[in-house]
C-alpha cells in the first residue's frame, strides 16, 4: 500500500509529474513496458501468456487544488480552484504554493465580522493566500500567475482508518500499485493506466483508447461517501466500512452490465463485502472511456471515503484491503474478459 | 407498421439496460439485411447493399427511466433518474422495473407539506412503493440497481399512437422499414441502433469509428408545438410529415444533406417541414465528430409529451419519413 506517501505528493490537474515520476519509479521494473504518452498519463503493460485480450486499469494521479490568478498590489494572491473545491473548505488552512512554499488561506476574524457576513459563505471573490510578502513586488519573485497550490495535509492512521489528502484518486493508483506488486501473469494482457486531469473533466482518459484497444476497462476511484448524520440513510452514496463501491450508472454513462454483474458475482463468490454507490451524481472516467474510439465496456470500483476534495479525507482500511481484494480477484478469475467476448 | 410501432416502444429498455429491445431490433431485421453485428458498448451495427457510398441511418434503442439508489426498512425504494426524466412527471405514475411494477408517492404527512413537496419536486423526495412489506421483501423484488420505465401500454387515439418511448422507438421502426423497403440502391447502407443515449449519447460516439460512412443521418423525435400555449418559436406540428432539421442544441445539419433531402421530398411530392429545435440534440452531434468527422444531418418525427409515459405521434409522419429515407437512398 503507497497510500500514505502517495497522499502526500502534490498533484493537482496538470502538475502531475511527481505522482508520475513516484509510481513509475516503482512499478518500471515488475512490467514489460513503461512510458509517459503526450498528455502525461502513465502507461504499464504487462503481457499476457496467451495475448489473448486486454484489460485496462485505470486510476487518476490529480487531485484537485488551486492555481494563483493574480498577484495582488498588497502582496497577497487571488486565486482560483482547480477541479471541484468548495470554497468553504479552505479558509484558516495551510497550502503549499508552488515547489514548495508555504500559504495560509486566511479569513477575517470573527471579531471583525458582522453577524450576517457569518452567515454568508466565503467565496473566491474574497479569500486570499498570505505568504507574509508585504508588496507585489516582492511577492513576483517567488510567485508567478498561474502557480499551483494544493493541499497540505500529513497522512494519519488511527482506528483502522487513514485521513490524508488527494484519497481521490490516490486510492485508486494505490491499488493499481498494488495489483503490479502481485507481479503476476495473467492469460489475457493487462494495462495499467495512471491518467492525469481526471478532476477537470475527465481530459487524460481521453485519449487512452486510440493508444490501447482494450477489450474491456476498469476504473478504480475513491468516491463520497455521503453518509454523514445529517443525512437520512436512504440517502446515503455510500457508508465506510461497508466494503468497496460498485457503481451501476453514474452521470452520463450506465456502466456496462456485463462488467456490472461479474464485479458484483465475483465479490459473492470469494466473500468480499461490497455496496453499492446509490447516488448517480458525479462521474469517472469510464465514461470518457466509453466514448471513445471504438468504444469499450467500462466498469467502477470504488474505495468509500468522507469529505473528498477537501483538504482532509477518512477513509477506512478495511475498505481498501477489500477493494485491493476484489480487484485482484476480479483480475485473477478473468471472467470479466470472458463475459464481454461472449 | 401499428404492430411494429406498438411492439418496440412497449419494449423495456432504458439507458445501458438495452437486451430487450436489442433482440426484438435483430428479430425484425436479419433476414432483411446482408449482416449485423453488436459491437463492444450494445449498439446493433447492420449493413446491406454493395455500393461504394455509405450511408449510415442512426436511431437510439434505449428511453429514458429510473434505477434504484436506496430502500428503507420498511421496503419504499428511492430512485433516481436515468436521462431527463422530470420528477414532476414520474410522480403519482407507474414505473414498471424487470420483475415487479410500484406506484411513485412523495413524502409529506399533511396536505400543507405535501403541497410544500410539489411545490419544490426533486427525487430526494419521492418514493417508489412495490407493496413490498419490508426491506428483505424488496430486496429479493428490486435490488439496488434495477432499472425501470415508465408502466405504460401503446394506445390508438384518432388514429394517432401514444405510447411511452416512442423517443426513440419511433427511429427505430423507421430503420426498420427503410431496411425492409430499400432494395434498388448504389450505396451501402448502414443502420445504427445505438445504446445510452438519453444519459449523454454514448453509443453513438463509438458507432461508426470502424466503418467511417460519407454521412450520416440520425432518425429521432422532436417537440412538437401544435399544443395550447406550447413554444412560440417552434414550427414542427404532427401531420405534416417528416421534419428536416436545420439545428438543434448540439448540431447543425450538414448543409449538402439537407439539400439533398428537401430536393428529394420535392421530386417525389412527400410533405415534409423545416424544423429548429432551440433546446435538445441528438446523435447527429457525436456522429459528425467521429475521427475525421462525417458529414451528418437528422430527420425528426413530430412527437408530443416527450420524455413522458405518453408520447404522442401521426403515422402519417412515420410514413412520410420512410418514404423519404428510402427515397433519399435510392438516389432520389
Amino acid at each position: 500500500m503507497y497510500l500514505k506517501e502517495l497522499s502526500e505528493i502534490p498533484g493537482v490537474s496538470g502538475d502531475e509529474d511527481k505522482v508520475r515520476n513516484f509510481i513509475r519509479e516503482r512499478i518500471e521494473s515488475k512490467l514489460d513496458e513503461v512510458r509517459n504518452d503526450r498528455m502525461g498519463n502513465l502507461i504499464g503493460i504487462k503481457k499476457g501468456r496467451k495475448s489473448n485480450g486486454r484489460l485496462l486499469l485505470v486510476a487518476h494521479m490529480d487531485e484537485v487544488g488551486l492555481m494563483v490568478t493574480k498577484i495582488n498590489d498588497d502582496g497577497t494572491l487571488s486565486f482560483a480552484p482547480v477541479g471541484g473545491v468548495d470554497p468553504r473548505v479552505l479558509p484558516g488552512k495551510r497550502v503549499r504554493v508552488g515547489e514548495d512554499k508555504l500559504g495560509i488561506v486566511g479569513y477575517k476574524a470573527i471579531h471583525l465580522q458582522k453577524s450576517e457576513e457569518i452567515k454568508k459563505p466565503p467565496s473566491y471573490e474574497n479569500l486570499r493566500i498570505y505568504m507574509g510578502f508585504s508588496s507585489k513586488k516582492e511577492a513576483e519573485k517567488e510567485v508567478e500567475i498561474g502557480t499551483y497550490v494544493s493541499f497540505l495535509t500529513k497522512y494519519t492512521e488511527e482506528n483502522g482508518r487513514a485521513t490524508g489528502k488527494a484519497f481521490d484518486d490516490r486510492g485508486g493508483c494505490s491499488i493499481l500499485m498494488d495489483i503490479i506488486d502481485l507481479n503476476e501473469r495473467y492469460d489475457f494482457d493487462v494495462y495499467f493506466a495512471f491518467v492525469v486531469q481526471e478532476e477537470v473533466g475527465l481530459r487524460g482518459s481521453a485519449i487512452l483508447m486510440e493508444q490501447l484497444h482494450p477489450d474491456v476497462a476498469l476504473v478504480l476511484e475513491t468516491t463520497t461517501a455521503g453518509d454523514n448524520p445529517e443525512i437520512p440513510e436512504y440517502q446515503w452514496a455510500t457508508h465506510l466500512g461497508d466494503g468497496p463501491v460498485i457503481t451501476f450508472a453514474h452521470r452520463g454513462y450506465v456502466a456496462d452490465k456485463r462488467v456490472f454483474q461479474v464485479l458484483i458475482e465475483t465479490a459473492v463468490k470469494h466473500g468480499i463485502p461490497f455496496q453499492m454507490k446509490r447516488r448517480t451524481a458525479g462521474g469517472t472516467d469510464a465514461g470518457r472511456l466509453a466514448r471513445r474510439g471504438r468504444g469499450v465496456p467500462a466498469g467502477v470500483i470504488s474505495i468509500p471515503a468522507r469529505y473528498i476534495h477537501s483538504p482532509l479525507s477518512i477513509m477506512d482500511l478495511g475498505d481498501y484491503r477489500n477493494t485491493f481484494e476484489l480487484v485482484k480477484r476480479v483480475v485473477e478469475d478473468g471472467k470479466i474478459m470472458e463475459e464481454v467476448s461472449g | 407498421m401499428r404492430e411494429l410501432v406498438k411492439k418496440l416502444t412497449e419494449a423495456f429498455g432504458p439507458s445501458g439496460r438495452e437486451d430487450e429491445i436489442r433482440n426484438l431490433i435483430l428479430e425484425e431485421i436479419k433476414d432483411h439485411v446482408d449482416g449485423y453485428k453488436v459491437d463492444k458498448v450494445g449498439n446493433i451495427l447492420a449493413w446491406k447493399g454493395q455500393g461504394e457510398r455509405k450511408v449510415l441511418l442512426d436511431a437510439h434503442m434505449d428511453e429514458i427511466g429510473v434505477v434504484v439508489t436506496n430502500i428503507d426498512e420498511n421496503g419504499f425504494l428511492r430512485i433516481e433518474p436515468v436521462g431527463g426524466v422530470s420528477p414532476y412527471t414520474i410522480f403519482r405514475k407507474r414505473i414498471r422495473f424487470e420483475r415487479v411494477t410500484g406506484v411513485v408517492g412523495i413524502e409529506g404527512e399533511t396536505p400543507d407539506e405535501i403541497e410544500k413537496n410539489l411545490s419544490k419536486m426533486s427525487f430526494d423526495k419521492l418514493y417508489v412503493d412495490i407493496g413490498a412489506k419490508n426491506r428483505e421483501e424488496a430486496e429479493k423484488l428490486a435490488p439496488i440497481g434495477s432499472f425501470g420505465v415508465y408502466d405504460s401500454h401503446f394506445v390508438e387515439v384518432s388514429g394517432r399512437f401514444v405510447s411511452k418511448a416512442m423517443d426513440d422507438r419511433i427511429g427505430c421502426a423507421v430503420i426498420v422499414e427503410v431496411l425492409k423497403r430499400v432494395k434498388n440502391s448504389d450505396i451501402t447502407l448502414f443502420a445504427s441502433f445505438s445504446v445510452q443515449e438519453e444519459v449523454g449519447l454514448v453509443g453513438a460516439s463509438v458507432v461508426a469509428y470502424d466503418i467511417m460512412p460519407d454521412e450520416a443521418i440520425a432518425v429521432d423525435v422532436t417537440d412538437s408545438a401544435d399544443t395550447p400555449k406550447a413554444i412560440k418559436r417552434h414550427p414542427m406540428v404532427l401531420g405534416k410529415g417528416p421534419a428536416i432539421k436545420v439545428m438543434d442544441k448540439a448540431s447543425i445539419s450538414d448543409k449538402n444533406i439537407l439539400e439533398k433531402l428537401i430536393n428529394t421530398a420535392e421530386k417525389k411530392g412527400i410533405p415534409y417541414q423545416m424544423e429548429v429545435l432551440i433546446f435538445g440534440g441528438t446523435n447527429a452531434a457525436v456522429l459528425q465528430r467521429t475521427r475525421y468527422g462525417i458529414p451528418s444531418a437528422t430527420v425528426s418525427i413530430p412527437t408530443r409529451y416527450l420524455h413522458t409515459p405518453s408520447e404522442m405521434i401521426e403515422p402519417s409522419d412515420v410514413e412520410g419519413t420512410i418514404e423519404l429515407l428510402a427515397s433519399y437512398l435510392e438516389g432520389g
